[in-house]
C-alpha cells in the first residue's frame, strides 16, 4: 500500500498545553484532528519540526565523565496523551443542568443535594436563573454572602481561564467572599520549614538555581523522603523528572526511599527502601539527630555559623527536656523502621554527600501536624552542612516557580502570559495590616524571594496582577484591571464547612494563599465584621469531597437550609457538582482558541497560540462565556463592563502576546508564522550558584529570610508570638497525640480504627482531574473491577494486613472510621506496609449515601476535620485512623435493599459515574 | 528490510503511555485497510504488564510491554483459512480487516498472546505498527514516539544492531523469528539485612554465598546490612552468610521460583 494517498486524519495540527496547573500552561502537544472535526491523536511536540533547537543555546550537564541534555520532544504525562477521552468522555456536562427539586420559587430540598437528579435546561434559563438568584441574594444579604471558589487546579487557560472568570462579574455587583485556598500539597514546609529557613513562597529550600546539576556532580545518597518524581511531579511538567532520575541513578548515586509505599519511582529505582508507618516520619528524622548527636557526627561547625536555637532543640532530642531521650529504639516503636537500619540510615546521611528530594503532596507532608516532619527533615539537612556541595533540598517538579532554575535552564526572558481573570485575591487589609504587609513582601522581593507574586506600582497584592510590561500597554491594562470591589471578606478553603455549620470561626494565618512567613501571625476571623454568612456558592473548582478534609462533613454543609444556591461550572458532571442546584456546561481547552506558555518542562521555554482541535461538545461554553451570559441577564451595563468591551479571543490573543515579556526576542516572527515561539536560553545559567551555596559559604553575606537571617533550629518568631503552642512549638517534636489531633495507633481510637490510612496525589490523576478516562481505569494501580464489574477505587494493602482480614485481591472493602465509609478495591501489594491502608486522593465521589457511604473511593471524604494545627491552617488528609474490612455479599444486598436509587445510577462501563446516571430524561 | 522493536526493560518507568498512545491512534479510528478499530476497553494490542518480586522491604518492579512480534516467520499467516494476514516488505505483519472472519485461528497459533478477537466486529486484530503512519510520512509508531524515556526503540534491525547487543527475543526456540528485542528484564533474586540482635546494629561487609550445583556467587553486605544475589537461574540456592565475630548462617535450598526475601537476619555471637 505504500506511497498510496491514505487519509491519516491529521488535516488539522494544533498545540495544546499538558498541565492541569490552572492559570499556567504546559507544554506543548501537537492535537491532529480530521475533517470532519473530531480529535485524531495527540502526540508529542519534536521541536526539530519547528525550530532549530541548537540556536537556541540548550543546556547540558556534564558529570562523573557523563552527560544529560534534554530531548529533542516533550514529555506529556499519561493522561495528556489519553486527554481525547477526557474531552469526549461520557460524563461531560453537555447541557446546562438544574437539580430536579430545586425551585427557588418554591422548596429548594437543599437536604437532597448529592441525591436527586437532573434536568436539562436551556442556556436562557440558567443564566436567568444564576441572575435572579444572585441579585435576591444581595438584596436580602448583601454580596458578601456569595462565596466564590474559584482556586486551581484546573484545565490551564488564559483568555476564558478555568478558573475566577465568575470574581469579575461578583466584584462588578459589589463584591463577594473569597474561598482562600490553603497551602494544599506542601502543608508542613508551608506552615513549618518557613520558620526554619524561610524558604519563600511555599518553605521549600530557596534559591534552588542549579541544583540538579550540582547533584549530579557531588552527591552521593539522595534521599527520596515525601514525593514521587513519577506521581507528583508528572501533572505540571511531564517526564523530565523520570529522565532525570534515571540518568542521576547510573551515575551510581544512591537512591534511598523513605516512605510507607514503595512509589513508582522506587519500584524501579530504589537501591534501599525502608517502609516507614504513615506520618510517623517525625520520630524518624527524632532518632537520626540523635545518633549524630551522641556519635558527634554532623557538621558542628557549620551548625555553630550558620544556625540558631540548636543547643535548646538538642536538649530536647536527648531527652533533657522530656525525660526521653529520641533513640532509635525509642523511635523504632513508633515508625516501625527497626532499630539498626534507623542507625544504618542516620551513618549513611553524616558519612555520605546527601541530599533530598521532595515532591509535593508526599505522604510524609499532609498528615496532622505535618509542620513537624517538614522543620525536622530542614534541621537535619541543616545538620549536614546544606547548601555545601551535593547537599540540597531538590525538588522534582515546579522548575518554572523559581527564578533561577533547579536545571540550568531559563529563558532569556521569563515570559508571563495574562490571565483574565482574578483567582484568590485576599480582602483588603486594614491600613496598619497593610502597611506591614507591603514592607516584608518588599523585603522579600528584593531578597529575589517573591517573584511568583506579580506586581503593580510596586504594590504586592496577591498573584495574577499585571506586570510592569503588561501594564505599559494601555489595550491590555484595561482588559485586565482589577475590579473594584475586592473580597468582601474571605474563608480558609479547608474550613469551609465550619464556615457554613457554625455561627463564628477563627484561624491564623492563612491571610493570601501562598503568603510569607510574616502573615502567620494574624488572627482572623468569618464572618468579617458587618459582613454575612454564606447563602450561595458558586463554584469552578468543584472538588471539595474529593480533595479536601473531612469531606461528608462538607456535604453537610452544603446541605444546610442556610444554603440557599449552589451555581457549578465545569466540563464534567463530577465530585460538588452533585452538591448543585445548577450546573453550566464548560467547554474544555481543547475546544477553545487560547494562548499559553510553557517553561516548567526543563526542555525549551515557549510561547505558543492555540487554536480549537475540535467544536466545543455540547452546549459547552468557556468559561468567561458562562459568566457572560448570566452579567447580560443581569444588565447590559454589566455586561459591557464584565467583558471590557472586548470580545474577540483574537484579540485578546494578541494583547497577551504583546504583554507576555518575550515578543520583544522573536526576531523571525515566529509568534505568528509558526503559531509557536521558543525562548532562547539565557546564556551562562550553568554559573549560577547551586541552591543556598552563598548563604553556606558567608551567611552574613547571604542572609536567608528568617528574622534572623539564620537556620532556626528554634524559630525565634514561633516563640514570639507562639511560645506555648504545644502543636507547633519553637522547636520541632514528636506530637503523639494534641488537642487537634488523635490520629497515632496508640490511641484509644485505634482499637476500633487500628490501621493508618496514607493517601498521596495519585499517579494516575491529577488531584480530582482525570478519574473518567476508560484507557487509565484499566491500570490496576487505579481500579480494580470487582465481581459486580464496578471499577472501585484501588486500596493498596499489604497481604500480611490483608490476611488478617480475610482479604483477598480485588474484594470489594470498606474503609471507615467515625467520619465515613468508602467503598474501594483490594489491591493487595508488598509494596505497602503492614499496619496501613493506601488510597490516592481525587477518586470520584459516587454516593450512595452522601453523608456516610461512598462507592467511588473519594477516600477523602472520611480525613480528619481539624487543621494541621491550632495555629496552622492547612488540612489533614494522610496518616489517619481507620478500619478496613472485606465486604459481605449480605452487607452489600443490604445497603442495595436501603438505597435503590443510588444503586440504580447508570454506570459507565469504561468511564465509571457518567452524566446519563444523573439525568431525568 | 526489517522492523524491530528494542525494548530496554530498566528504562520503563512504567508510565503506560505507549499502551495510551496505542489506545489513542487505535480506539474509535478506523484505518481500514490496515486495521479497524481496537475496543475502547479489554484488549490492548500493546499491553503492558507489571512484575512484582520480592517482599517487603526488598521488593521491586518491572514493567514488560507486549506486542505482536512481527515474526520473520508468523505462526499466524499460514493457519488463517481465509488469508488475511500478511508480512509486508518491511516486516510489519498485518491483518486484513475486510478479509479477516474473525475465527480465531491466527490467535490460538501466536505464541505470544498478542492477537485479540473483537467481537463486536467479528475480526481478529493486532498492532500494525502503525503501518498507516509510517506509510505516510510519521517516522515512528505511537507506542514508541511516546515513551519518555527512550525506553522503546523501532527501526531497521541493520541501524540496531549496535544496541540489539545482549538483546533478547522471547521464547526463541519457537523458530519464529521474533521481532520484538528485550533488554534488561531482570532475573530473580535473593536478598536480605544481616544484623547483630544484640547490639541492634547492620553488619556490613558479612560474606554472603550462593550455590546452586556448581554455581557460586559471592557478595557483601552494604551499609545497610543489605545483601543482594540478582537475576539468578531459577532453581534451587544455598545461601551462606559469614561474618567476623559470628556464627555462620545458612539458607538451604532457597527456591528462586520466584524472588525470595529472607528478611532482616539476627546473627548468634559466635562461641
Amino acid at each position: 500500500m505504500s506511497g498510496k494517498p491514505f487519509d491519516v486524519k491529521a488535516q488539522k495540527k494544533v498545540f495544546k498545553p499538558a498541565s492541569l496547573m490552572g492559570p499556567r500552561s504546559g507544554l506543548p502537544m501537537v492535537v491532529e484532528s480530521g475533517e470532519d472535526g473530531t480529535i485524531t491523536r495527540i502526540r508529542p511536540l519534536h521541536y526539530d519540526d519547528y525550530t532549530d533547537f541548537e540556536s537556541k543555546h540548550p543546556w547540558k550537564i556534564e558529570a562523573r565523565g557523563s552527560s544529560f541534555e534534554p530531548p529533542r520532544k516533550t514529555l506529556p504525562g499519561c493522561y495528556y496523551t489519553a486527554y481525547k477521552k477526557r474531552v469526549y468522555s461520557n460524563n461531560r456536562v453537555r447541557y446546562p443542568l438544574k437539580r430536579v427539586d430545586w425551585d427557588p420559587k418554591g422548596e429548594r430540598n437543599p437536604q437532597n443535594r448529592g441525591k436527586s437528579k437532573y434536568v436539562r435546561i436551556s442556556w436562557d434559563e440558567a443564566a436567568q436563573l444564576i441572575a435572579d438568584e444572585l441579585l435576591r441574594v444581595k438584596e436580602k444579604y448583601g454580596m458578601s454572602a456569595v462565596l466564590a471558589e474559584a482556586d486551581m487546579h484546573g484545565e490551564g487557560k488564559h483568555v476564558a481561564p478555568s478558573h475566577g472568570c465568575m470574581n469579575r462579574l461578583l466584584s462588578l455587583l459589589g463584591g463577594y467572599t473569597v474561598q482562600m485556598r490553603n497551602q494544599d500539597s506542601w502543608e508542613g514546609w508551608g506552615w513549618g520549614s518557613k520558620n526554619v529557613w524561610g524558604g519563600e513562597p511555599v518553605g521549600q529550600i530557596k534559591p534552588a538555581g542549579n541544583q540538579w546539576p550540582d547533584i549530579a556532580k557531588n552527591t552521593q545518597m539522595l534521599l527520596c523522603w515525601a514525593g514521587d518524581p513519577e506521581s507528583t511531579a508528572v501533572g505540571f511538567e511531564g517526564y523530565m523528572a523520570s529522565r532525570l532520575s534515571q540518568w542521576l541513578h547510573t551515575l551510581g548515586i544512591k537512591f534511598v526511599y523513605v516512605d510507607p509505599a514503595l512509589n513508582f519511582s522506587g519500584c524501579y529505582l530504589a537501591d534501599k527502601w525502608i517502609p516507614v508507618l504513615p506520618n510517623t516520619d517525625a520520630a524518624l528524622y527524632l532518632a537520626i539527630i540523635y545518633t549524630w548527636l551522641v556519635e558527634d557526627s554532623y557538621d558542628k561547625e557549620y551548625v555553630k555559623t550558620h544556625a540558631v536555637g540548636y543547643d535548646e532543640f538538642f536538649d530536647y532530642v536527648l531527652g533533657k527536656v522530656d525525660g526521653e531521650p529520641k533513640t532509635p529504639e525509642w523511635a523504632s516503636g513508633k515508625c516501625g523502621v527497626p532499630e539498626w537500619t534507623i542507625k544504618a540510615l542516620a551513618r549513611e546521611w553524616a558519612r555520605k554527600i546527601t541530599s533530598v528530594a521532595i515532591g509535593n503532596g508526599g505522604p510524609g507532608i499532609r498528615g496532622p501536624h505535618s509542620t513537624e516532619p517538614a522543620r525536622l527533615q530542614s534541621i537535619c539537612l541543616g545538620m549536614q552542612g546544606l547548601g555545601k556541595p551535593g547537599r540540597h533540598q531538590a525538588k522534582w517538579l515546579e522548575w518554572h516557580n523559581y527564578t533561577e532554575y533547579p536545571l540550568p535552564f531559563q529563558g532569556e526572558e521569563k515570559s508571563t502570559i495574562a490571565h483574565r481573570a482574578e483567582v484568590v485575591r485576599p480582602p483588603e487589609p486594614s491600613p496598619e495590616e497593610e502597611a506591614r504587609r507591603q514592607e516584608n513582601l518588599q523585603k522579600l522581593l528584593a531578597a529575589g524571594e517573591m517573584e511568583a507574586y506579580l506586581h503593580q506600582d510596586g504594590q504586592l497584592k496577591g498573584n495574577y496582577r499585571l506586570t510592569k510590561q503588561q501594564a505599559e500597554i494601555p489595550e491590555l491594562a484595561e482588559l485586565l484591571k482589577t475590579m473594584d470591589n475586592a473580597p468582601l471578606q474571605e474563608i480558609p478553603k479547608c474550613m469551609l464547612h465550619d464556615a457554613i455549620l457554625k455561627d463564628h470561626i477563627e484561624w491564623w494565618g492563612l491571610y493570601s494563599f501562598c503568603g510569607p512567613a510574616s502573615e502567620q501571625w494574624d488572627k482572623h476571623c468569618f464572618p468579617a465584621p458587618g459582613c454575612s454568612k454564606i447563602h450561595m456558592i458558586w463554584s469552578d473548582c468543584p472538588c471539595l469531597v474529593t480533595c479536601w478534609n473531612d469531606g461528608f462533613n462538607m456535604v453537610k454543609a452544603f446541605r444546610s437550609d442556610e444554603i440557599e444556591c449552589v451555581v457549578a461550572q465545569h466540563p464534567w458532571l463530577e465530585n460538588d457538582c452533585y452538591l448543585a442546584d445548577i450546573i453550566l456546561p464548560v467547554a474544555t481547552m481543547y475546544e477553545m482558541e487560547d494562548i499559553a506558555d510553557e517553561e516548567g518542562s526543563g526542555i525549551l521555554p515557549c510561547v505558543y497560540h492555540e487554536y480549537p482541535a475540535c467544536p466545543p461538545v455540547g452546549e459547552s461554553r468557556d468559561d468567561f462565556d458562562c459568566v457572560a451570559a448570566v452579567a447580560k441577564k443581569i444588565s447590559d451595563e454589566v455586561y459591557q463592563a464584565y467583558t471590557g468591551n472586548e470580545t474577540s479571543v483574537q484579540k485578546c490573543v494578541e494583547l497577551f502576546w504583546q504583554g507576555s515579556n518575550v515578543a520583544h526576542l522573536d526576531k523571525d516572527d515566529d509568534f505568528h508564522k509558526k503559531d509557536i515561539f521558543f525562548i532562547p536560553f539565557k546564556p551562562g545559567q550553568q554559573d549560577v550558584p547551586p541552591g543556598i551555596k552563598p548563604f553556606a559559604d558567608d551567611p552574613a553575606a547571604n542572609p536567608l529570610t528568617t528574622p534572623t537571617g539564620l537556620l532556626e533550629f528554634t524559630s525565634t518568631a514561633l516563640k514570639e508570638h507562639f511560645p506555648d503552642d504545644e502543636e507547633r512549638p519553637p522547636y520541632p517534636k514528636w506530637i503523639e497525640k494534641s488537642g487537634s489531633h488523635d490520629e497515632s495507633l496508640s490511641s484509644e481510637r485505634a482499637k476500633k480504627y487500628p490501621l493508618l490510612c496514607m493517601s498521596n496525589h495519585g499517579r494516575w490523576r491529577f488531584h480530582a482531574n482525570l478519574d473518567d478516562i476508560t484507557w487509565m481505569r484499566e491500570v490496576q494501580t487505579m481500579k480494580i473491577r470487582a465481581k459486580d464489574g464496578y471499577q472501585y477505587e484501588s486500596m493498596w494493602i499489604n497481604p500480611k494486613t490483608a490476611k488478617e482480614r480475610g482479604i483477598e485481591f480485588g474484594d470489594i472493602v470498606k474503609v471507615y472510621n467515625e467520619r465515613g465509609t468508602v467503598l474501594c478495591g483490594a489491591y493487595v501489594t508488598e509494596r505497602l506496609v503492614p499496619g496501613a491502608v493506601y488510597v490516592d486522593h481525587g477518586s470520584r465521589f459516587d454516593p450512595i449515601d452522601a453523608e456516610n457511604l461512598d462507592r467511588g473511593g473519594a477516600i477523602n471524604l472520611i480525613t480528619p476535620h481539624n487543621n494541621i494545627s491550632q495555629k496552622a491552617t492547612g488540612m489533614v488528609v494522610s496518616g489517619f485512623l481507620v478500619q478496613c474490612e472485606k465486604v459481605t455479599d449480605e452487607e452489600m444486598a443490604e445497603w442495595k435493599r436501603k438505597y435503590p436509587e443510588s444503586f440504580a445510577r447508570k454506570v459507565d462501563e469504561g468511564c465509571g459515574a457518567c452524566l446519563d446516571g444523573w439525568l431525568i430524561k | 528490510m526489517s522492523k524491530v522493536f528494542l525494548i530496554d526493560v530498566s528504562k520503563c518507568n512504567g508510565c503506560y503511555n505507549c499502551q495510551f498512545a496505542c489506545k489513542d491512534e487505535h480506539c474509535g479510528n478506523d484505518w481500514t485497510p490496515y486495521a479497524k478499530p481496537q475496543p475502547d476497553i479489554g484488549q490492548f494490542w500493546m499491553k503492558l504488564t507489571e512484575h512484582v518480586q520480592g517482599t517487603i522491604p526488598k521488593v521491586k518492579i518491572h514493567y514488560v510491554p507486549h506486542l505482536c512480534n512481527h515474526c520473520d516467520e508468523p505462526a499466524c499467516i499460514p493457519v488463517c483459512p481465509v488469508e488475511a494476514i500478511y508480512k509486508r516488505d518491511d516486516g510489519l505483519v498485518i491483518i486484513d480487516p475486510e478479509k479477516c472472519i474473525g475465527c480465531g485461528a491466527c490467535s490460538d497459533a501466536c505464541p505470544y498472546d498478542a492477537i485479540y478477537r473483537n467481537d463486536e466486529l467479528g475480526i481478529c486484530q493486532k498492532c500494525t505498527g502503525c503501518a498507516h503512519l509510517l506509510d505516510n510520512g510519521y517516522k515512528l509508531p505511537r507506542c514508541v514516539e511516546s515513551c519518555p524515556t527512550d525506553a522503546l526503540r523501532f527501526g531497521e534491525k541493520e541501524d540496531l544492531l549496535e544496541e540489539l547487543k545482549g538483546a533478547e527475543v522471547r521464547d526463541p526456540a519457537s523458530g519464529l523469528g521474533p521481532n520484538v528485542y528485550y533488554k534488561n528484564i531482570p532475573g530473580e533474586f535473593i536478598a536480605g539485612t544481616v544484623y547483630d540482635p544484640v547490639e541492634k546494629e547492620v553488619i556490613i561487609g558479612a560474606k554472603c554465598r550462593a550455590v546452586s550445583g556448581s554455581k557460586l556467587i559471592e557478595t557483601v553486605t552494604d551499609e545497610f546490612g543489605d545483601f543482594w544475589f540478582r537475576d539468578l537461574a531459577i532453581g534451587k540456592w544455598d545461601v551462606m552468610i559469614t561474618a567476623e565475630g559470628f556464627e555462620a548462617k545458612t539458607f538451604k535450598d532457597v527456591d528462586t521460583e520466584k524472588s525470595v526475601n529472607l528478611g532482616d537476619i539476627p546473627m548468634d555471637r559466635a562461641k
